[in-house]
């Protein structure tokens, strides 16, 4: 027994030495403490247990649970179902203790356990990302999700202002479904691209007559367009409002679930500008409203958007292409202020050729650097 | 101060039990020369300990805690063969004295160093990286609180000395109750270092259930009392168990029970009623 005792105080004397030179002392149980960088503050007492983060990086986090309480505590990481993912006992009052967990992304839950029983005070923690540094693929991928952001706020507007519109047409009021026609129409062209990837539905909801092929069936705004400006009557347009207000519901929801890559930011940007030339400055889009410049407008404001989306790995990869794309948006907004009127625009109409010349020239040199940020995304 | 010293008594009491009673055991049947072999497996066992705890508190090596659990409980799943071993070994023992034989006693007590060193060994190694990385990071805090480190040292100490208490009066005991009574012990350590292992291995995710009670006495038998952290400390009862846990417990004890029990030659002492879990 001698030698336990002795092996016992030679542990003691060890520990004793390293104690003096470490400066790892935990602060005083009332406050909590302020953990070491790169570890998250757990301060535990009998009714308490906060934990200083509540989302962390994925990969490994280490915690130190400080007891300011006067019972034994113990510290958990559950995943979902009560998994434990890691755990650290026997946390004496006034002690700090670490634990280290390796988490991938999702969601658990911290929990203290004053006194070893129980569920214990629990704390949810999400864990994110993937495990590795702010890569350029996370600024991709930031790119991405903050098109996203701007699809949906664009779609939640479409579907109100769809809603008013359609509305309108079928109450039989012409006016007022005219001019919500152009507005509810600015949403759709803002982020048609994504609404491209759905290929039934794009034309279900924007197909032209002039594009129509034998035996299809017109459907969408520009059939209702013709209604309202045309035929100058709205009475028997109810259900094709009605099925132009599922559609535009069914793409939404679809815009907003679909994965989107960089790269579709990139050609989106551009497809946008090649409807502009080749629908909005001939006048094909809305032939009979001639609403053309609001859907212009709203052409560029969606392909800007996008190219804002990407403007972080642009500057990394490529900051002269930002400079040109900067001057160029700005060159083919001012072009088209100058048709500013009220709240909307001139009528496609109301423009002589040379003023139509002007805007796309502005368009086309905003083309050329937009065609080049695909190949800079891709590299 | 007294929760530390509770804890440091728990982990102190899983230790020493084994330890004091294989003592006991070798001393009993003049077996000292045995003695250096179990003092070298606990000596090393706790070198170990101190080594790896300090290894991981004051350098950047890293224990996964999955790592960390599975190592306790294949340390406890060992320690179970080999406590099972030993009182089965004892139960020889004791036959050979009952049956008249001690002529065949020393033959009935052959037994290889190797398996004595490891026993003891597995005994203190269990839970002791545990209790090394709560010394460190008690020592760490002293000096903000010394509390901690004086409660779990103490609780070590007290400990110790309860294992030499055990020690001492199981020394003046006639042989064959020591026999029987050390046995009945063991057997119920044993049972106890089984649930612990599991109960590890379900920590560690291999075995599934952890949060499934079999039952919850914490009301009862709270976890932070000083009855509760001898119990936890001696035979590894738990207020709240889990069933996997309970179902291994069981199927260890009840079979063990029977074959170390089954009459000798007439007399069997009934198991004492500490099968309340």
């Amino acid at each position: 027994m001698r030698t336990v005792i002795q092996l016992t105080f030679g542990a003691l004397a060890l520990a004793g030495l390293t104690a003096c030179g470490s400066g790892a002392a935990p602060a005083p149980a009332s406050s909590s403490a302020p953990a070491k960088p790169g570890k998250i503050a757990v301060a535990a007492t009998d009714t308490e247990c906060k934990v200083a983060a509540s989302e962390v990086a994925a990969g490994t986090t280490t915690f130190a649970i400080t007891n300011g309480g006067a019972k034994v505590t113990e510290f958990y990481v559950y995943a979902p179902g009560d998994r434990v993912m890691a755990e650290v006992e026997n946390i004496v009052p006034g002690l700090t203790r670490e634990l280290i967990a390796e988490l991938p992304a999702g969601a658990y839950e911290t929990a203290c356990k004053p006194g070893m029983v129980g569920k214990g005070i629990r704390n949810p923690l999400k864990v994110t990302g993937e495990h590795k540094k702010l890569t350029a693929d996370a600024k991709l991928a930031e790119a991405v999700a903050s098109y996203k952001r701007y699809v949906k706020s664009q779609s939640d507007t479409l579907l109100v202002k769809t809603q008013e519109f359609v509305d309108a047409v079928k109450a039989g009021k012409i006016d007022e479904a005219k001019a919500l026609f152009p507005v509810s129409r600015t949403y759709w062209e803002r982020i048609e691209p994504v609404a491209e990837i759905f290929g039934d539905l794009d034309p279900a909801i924007d197909g032209r007559e002039a594009d129509l092929a034998e035996g299809e069936e017109w459907t969408g705004f520009h059939k209702i367009e013709k209604d309202l400006w045309i035929h100058k009557d709205v009475s028997k347009s109810g259900p094709m409002a009605d099925k132009l207000m599922a559609d535009v519901k069914t793409i939404v929801e679809k815009a907003n679930a679909a994965e989107l890559t960089p790269l579709n930011l990139a050609n989106g940007a551009k497809e946008l500008l090649d409807e502009v030339a080749t629908g909005k400055i001939t006048g094909e889009e809305d032939i009979w409203s001639h609403t053309d410049l609001w859907d212009f407008a709203a052409n560029l404001q969606g392909s800007k958007a996008a190219v804002q989306s990407l403007r972080p790995v642009l500057e990394e990869r490529a900051p002269d292409l930002v400079k040109t794309l900067d001057e160029q948006f700005a060159a083919a907004e001012a072009a088209l202020e100058v048709h500013r009127k009220g709240d909307g625009w001139q009528l496609h109409n109301e423009l002589s050729k040379a003023e139509l010349k002007t805007l796309s020239d502005a368009i086309n040199a905003l083309g050329e650097p937009i065609s080049k940020i695909a190949p800079v995304v891709a590299k | 101060m007294f929760a530390s010293y509770l804890i440091g008594l728990r982990e102190g009491l899983e230790a020493t039990l084994v330890v004091s009673v294989l003592v006991a055991f070798l001393v009993k049947s003049d077996r000292k020369d045995k003695l250096p072999q179990v003092w070298a497996g606990v000596g090393v066992a706790v070198a170990l300990s101190v080594g790896f705890g300090a290894l991981l508190t004051f350098t950047a090596a890293r224990l996964e805690y999955t790592s960390q659990e599975l190592f306790e409980a294949i340390a406890s799943l060992l320690a179970v063969v080999f406590v099972t071993w030993m009182i089965f070994w004892m139960r020889r023992a004791a036959r050979a004295l009952s049956g008249e034989l001690r002529g065949k006693l020393s033959e009935a007590l052959k037994v290889g160093s190797f398996a004595v060193v490891v026993m003891a060994f597995l005994a203190v190694a269990r839970e002791g990286l545990e209790t090394a990385l709560l010394f460190f990071a008690s020592a760490q805090g002293a000096a903000t609180s010394a509390t901690p480190l004086i409660g779990i040292t103490l609780g070590v100490i007290t400990a110790v000395l309860i294992g030499w208490g055990l020690y001492v009066s199981a020394i003046k005991i006639n042989l064959t109750r020591f026999f029987t009574w050390t046995g009945l012990l063991l057997i119920l350590v044993a049972a106890g270092i089984l649930k612990y292992g599991v109960h590890d291995l379900q920590e560690a995710g291999v075995l599934p259930g952890l949060s499934t009670y079999a039952f919850d006495i914490s009301g009862v038998l709270p976890a932070d009392s000083w009855y509760g952290a001898l119990l936890t400390g001696m035979l590894n009862i738990t207020p709240q168990p889990s069933v996997v846990e309970v179902v291994a417990w069981a199927a260890y004890l009840v079979p063990t029970l029977f074959l170390f029990l089954r009459p000798q030659r007439s007399k069997t002492t009934p198991a004492p009623a500490s099968s309340a879990a």
